[in-house]
């Protein structure tokens, strides 16, 4: 299992060099433009085939039977009346034979087990069925009798570390020491400030929610398995599941071609994935596992809730001279991260700087990464707590973070960016925000009150090896790009066509990615961090390169010219010197005698010496009524570093998702716990609020710095994923701030919290 | 996954009463409600009848006293675009386009969000509260941030219609049709507090069948209007709001209905507003007192105080609105 933050603190693996020599992009011809998705008719017209679309003949449905208590023992089951069910095939528990699997490992040690006795949380599995169809499966669950041994169990992390507080695993609640980070002497620096403020931020837990819910269709033949999953990931998956069988990965392939959104939840194979696979070997037979809607806000991870306090020094200029941080989250009832200190850490020049986070255990659904994890929590109590610095100093709180904008990274050894757009996307952020004008015109009455906030934000991994592409050209000179990257709806598969496209000069739609299979394709990491664009498309434009230095090598020898002479222009090769010396590239003898180019291209190792990041500046206006707390975002204006935009609409759309999503951290989305009985009270589409088109404002921008890195990689792209969902609640709870003179510490901000603040604040319209 | 059951779809009234007098039968107008109640475990069913088949029951006329008769199964989306009902009835005009997502108002009826079930959701999960036979309200000493803040005792949902507010503010009647034949109520006697009987939300007996509402003619100088507060822009229950019903004559308020949404187990009728709106000009003092006067006696939870602000808020811009 992958630990939470791999890419912030895992070591980069020894790789080979890059396979042929790549000077940076110029001037590009199809890498950078609005180019739509090469899959969109398949995804529009409902012909792409999703994993929860996938059929078999044959095949049985599954369904997972999950504890309804929040911390129980399981004391005795009884599946007898459960097998004599019409339909039923197979039924799992703790007690069948290859069922005793170790599961949820972090810091060398298992958690679990796929079914454990002793369930945590609301939702942790049970049993199994499969059975002929999903009806049969879900009413056998109903006759499987549970007896359980209740137990005391605690939800509040701020509460799981009392000396009182129920063990969720025995040895103690932590998951493992805090994390602490020190640099400077705090104590000097915030002796040496003109302004101190502080104060403690919260933000919710939130599910990821993707359209397609989890889940893994499964079959064997003989020993050897194929998967179906809806994943971020395939390679991931693969692991994960040969590992708990015990089988050798090459008898693992995982198939992942579509996949209906994941934000983090999919990194990781889940014990549906398993059992799905125990329950195909048990029955013989194909075997579909999905989770229900319900199952997927109880148990396929969350971003856990965080709470944090934050102390910030300036000097009367706004020089930061210290920050304090610390954080407690928890990962749930089985370990994930939790940590939220790095931006307090790295975003701003400050010389003195403490940080420390907590991550326990509690019994509730388990955390998984969720775009940019930890991020959007910290940004949440960092950027409102510069905002309260600004309001203290009486400066303008752009012109406190221009002030503050670090040359290096101080968290990583005080090492420079290869490119940092802090300050660019501030300014411009700014400009097209109309900071100054609309700021200046605000007016303080009436029942409807405008405000406007800003905040900032960096992500601190811009991807690295190993990623591998294979890219085939055809003798009819169309072209077959092999990668193992999953497209988690992001454009990955549009992108790298451009990229190859670029390099090639062949059209669009003569190219055809193959991609997220084990079996078949190159090996990449899983899809998350922000990381396919800046790891995979370096390998893409390697293997393509290859490709065309080998197509002019052949060409050359037909034209009889050194190869340095020639270049590729549309569909022929041509020469530099003589343009009547030219050949199609269907014509290049090497071509037609092989029927086929082949080009491999690795990602090489990140560059020395030097830390990759993306940075951003969101802009929010808010109108709050007074009267009764309702808040209205009524634009945003998100500007980003993430150096070359590879394609405009996919860039512009992930950034708009991104908005959308830190809408919901900052306004709507909630996990609500029953204090009673630990039970999860809105684990449904209506009742845990994802925001609708009505929420979201029209008056969107997207910028983009646009900064050449030519040292960030190959393709000089710095990815965009999770930077774009950082700092926008952040915004947004400052405008609110702005707009009533009332900060909302705890996310989201409703009008329940906020008519109840106005209200003791005696503000009326 | 829904529970297995018979499914009926009776072509007369007579013929769905007496489906409907079955034990376990439940009525299947929309079924945006029904089915999700279904599938979700929160009450079964032995047979489903479809209502989809009584035609009589669709549709929206004038009645001869200028009054207007929606058939029960006249969608919400319906309700909300009639151009009759905006003009002379808009608290209900506004009250319906206020409800769920517009797929829900194409789908949902009139009927069915009348007599839909609540939306608590202790009532919704898996729990084994006091509506559904069990021992507690769980929302007592849970999590009770969207429950009640008057009329709750042993139960303290909150009545989850937008169209139930206007159409008592409006002083609407149903006619219902049962085994012993049909009757006609006002819309104020439909519903039941958890202190008469916390296992219902309506009078409705078994087999009885909400068949059409039937709005009185405009008052002279009418003026009318739905204000819903929500968490988020659509598909979204009241947090609070108020039905307005007024009719004004040389300046001065001459009828007045005023009901609040979200705060109560039923739609909650402040008469006492209503007396002190009658006979005056309406102003901002006059709307400021009146606000006050609509949260008085309001018994906050431990997580839902906000309400009585949210509601005052809403009762004063409402009324102001309408000023």
């Amino acid at each position: 299992m992958t630990d939470l933050l791999y890419w912030l603190q895992g070591p980069v693996p020894e790789t080979e060099p890059p396979t042929a020599e790549m000077p940076p992009w110029g001037e590009t011809k199809v890498v950078g433009k609005p180019v739509p998705r090469v899959d969109a008719y398949e995804r529009v017209s409902g012909s792409a085939v999703y994993p929860l679309d996938f059929a078999l003949p044959d095949m049985l449905h599954a369904a997972i039977l999950r504890s309804p208590h929040a911390h129980a023992r399981v004391k005795a089951i009884d599946t007898s009346a459960a097998e004599k069910m019409p339909g039923v095939r197979a039924i799992l528990t703790a007690f069948s034979p290859g069922a005793d699997v170790p599961w949820y490992r972090s810091r060398g040690r298992f958690y679990s087990k796929l079914f454990d006795e002793r369930v945590r949380h609301e939702g942790d599995e049970v049993a199994a069925v499969a059975a002929e169809t999903r009806a049969q499966a879900f009413d056998a669950l109903k006759a499987i009798r549970v007896e359980y041994e209740e137990f005391a169990f605690v939800l509040d992390p701020r509460e799981s570390l009392a000396p009182d507080a129920p063990l969720v695993h025995d040895g103690g609640n932590r998951y493992g020491e805090p994390a602490r980070y020190e640099r400077g002497d705090l104590a000097a620096g915030f002796a040496a400030a003109d302004a101190v403020v502080e104060a403690t931020y919260s933000t919710a837990c939130e599910i990821h929610a993707p359209m397609e819910v989890h889940g893994s269709v499964a079959k064997w033949d003989g020993n050897r398995l194929t998967i179906w999953d809806s994943t971020q990931g395939v390679f991931v998956v693969q692991q994960m599941v040969a590992g708990a069988l015990k089988l050798p990965l090459a008898n693992v392939r995982v198939i992942g071609h579509y996949m209906g959104g994941g934000f983090g939840s999919k990194l990781e194979a889940g014990k549906y994935t398993v059992i799905a696979a125990l329950l195909a070997k048990t029955t013989a037979r194909p075997v579909k596992l999905f989770l229900t809607r319900e199952e997927v806000f109880l148990n396929a991870g969350n971003r856990p809730a965080n709470t944090m306090k934050v102390k910030i020094g300036a000097k009367k200029d706004g020089a930061l001279t210290a920050i304090e941080f610390s954080s407690i989250g928890s990962g749930g009832a089985y370990p994930n991260g939790a940590d939220t200190s790095f931006l307090a850490t790295d975003l701003y020049t400050c010389p003195n700087v403490a940080a420390v986070d907590e991550n326990v255990a509690i019994n509730a659904g388990r955390a998984r990464a969720m775009r940019a994890p930890g991020f959007p929590q910290g940004a949440w109590a960092l950027e409102q707590a510069m905002d309260e610095l600004a309001l203290k100093l009486g400066m303008d709180p752009v012109a406190l973070r221009l002030a503050n904008v670090p040359k290096v990274s101080q968290r990583r050894g005080n090492l420079p960016y290869t490119s940092t757009g802090l300050a660019e996307c501030l300014r411009d952020g700014a400009k097209a925000f109309g900071w100054e004008t609309t700021r200046a015109a605000k007016k303080d009455d009436g029942p409807i009150r405008k405000g406007y906030g800003v905040a900032a934000g960096m992500w601190g991994y811009g991807g690295g090896p190993p990623a591998r592409v294979v890219v085939k050209l055809f003798a009819d000179g169309s072209v077959n790009v092999n990668a193992g990257a999953a497209d988690i709806g992001t454009g990955t598969k549009t992108v790298m066509a451009q990229t190859v496209a670029e390099e090639l000069g062949v059209p669009l739609e003569k190219i055809r990615i193959e991609h997220a299979d084990t079996g078949t394709t190159q090996y990449s990491g899983p899809s998350g961090g922000s990381k396919t664009v800046p790891s995979d498309m370096p390998a893409a434009r390697a293997a393509a390169v290859e490709v065309r230095t080998k197509l002019l090598a052949g060409a050359a020898e037909e034209l009889k010219v050194p190869a340095a002479e020639l270049k590729l222009e549309g569909a022929d090769v041509v020469s530099t010197k003589d343009p009547a010396k030219k050949l199609a590239v269907t014509e290049v003898p090497a071509l037609q005698r092989n029927q086929v180019i082949v080009g491999v291209g690795t990602r090489g190792p990140n560059v020395e010496g030097k830390v990759i990041s993306m940075f951003a500046a969101h802009f929010a206006e808010v109108e709050v009524n007074v009267r009764t707390g309702e808040v209205s975002v009524t634009k945003l204006v998100a500007a980003q570093d993430s150096a070359r935009v590879m394609n405009r609409l996919t860039f512009e759309c992930q950034v708009q998702g991104g908005l959308v999503m830190g809408l919901g951290l900052g306004r709507t989305e909630e996990r609500v716990l029953d204090r009673q009985t630990g039970k999860m009270v809105n684990a449904n589409w209506h009742d845990y609020k994802i925001p609708t088109a009505l929420d979201v404002p029209v008056a969107q921008e997207v910028l983009s710095a646009e900064l050449v890195d030519t040292e960030c990689n190959t393709a000089g792209a710095k990815g965009v994923g999770e930077p774009a969902t950082i700092p926008t609640a952040a915004a947004i709870a400052n405008a609110v701030r702005d707009a009533v003179g009332l900060r909302v510490h705890d996310s989201p901000i409703t009008p329940p919290k906020l008519a109840a603040l106005l209200a003791a604040a005696g503000k009326k319209g | 996954m829904l529970p297995s059951f018979r499914y009926v779809r009776p072509r007369t009234v007579s013929e769905a009463v007496k489906a409907l007098a079955a034990e376990g039968a439940r009525a299947h107008a929309g079924g945006t409600d029904l089915l999700g109640c279904l599938r979700d475990g929160v009450f079964d069913a032995k047979s489903v009848v479809s209502l989809s088949g009584l035609d009589d029951l669709k549709g929206i006329s004038p009645t001869k006293d200028g009054g207007l008769k929606i058939g029960a199964l006249t969608t919400l989306a319906e309700v909300a675009r009639h151009p009759g009902i905006a003009k002379g009835w808009p608290a209900l005009a506004q009250g319906a386009a206020a409800a769920a997502s517009p797929q829900l108002r194409n789908q949902g009826t009139l009927g069915g969000n009348l007599c839909q079930r609540p939306r608590c959701w202790y009532f919704r999960g898996d729990f084994d509260c006091a509506r559904k036979g069990g021992e507690i309200c769980y929302a007592v000493e849970g999590e009770n941030t969207y429950h009640a803040i008057f009329g709750g005792s042993g139960c303290f949902i909150v009545h989850p219609s937008d169209t139930a507010s206007p159409l008592v503010a409006l002083r609407a009647t149903v006619k219902v049709v049962g085994p012993k034949g049909a009757r006609s109520l006002p819309v104020e006697k439909l519903f039941v507090l958890p202190a008469v009987d916390h296992t219902r939300e309506t009078i409705l007996a078994p087999g009885e069948v909400l068949t059409e509402v039937l709005l009185p003619p405009p008052l002279e100088g009418a003026k009318g209007l739905y204000r819903k507060v929500r968490s988020r822009g659509a598909w979204d229950f009241a947090l609070g709001g108020v039905a307005l019903a007024l009719s004004v004559k040389d300046g001065k308020v001459a009828s007045a209905g005023v009901v609040l949404s979200g705060v109560a187990p039923t739609p909650w009728r402040v008469p006492e507003v209503e007396k002190l709106l009658v006979g005056k000009a309406l102003d901002a003092k006059l709307a400021a007192e009146a606000a006050e006067l609509a949260v008085k006696g309001a018994e906050p939870m431990s997580g839902n105080d906000y309400k009585v602000p949210l509601v005052k808020g809403a009762v004063e811009e409402a009324l102001l609105a309408l000023a």
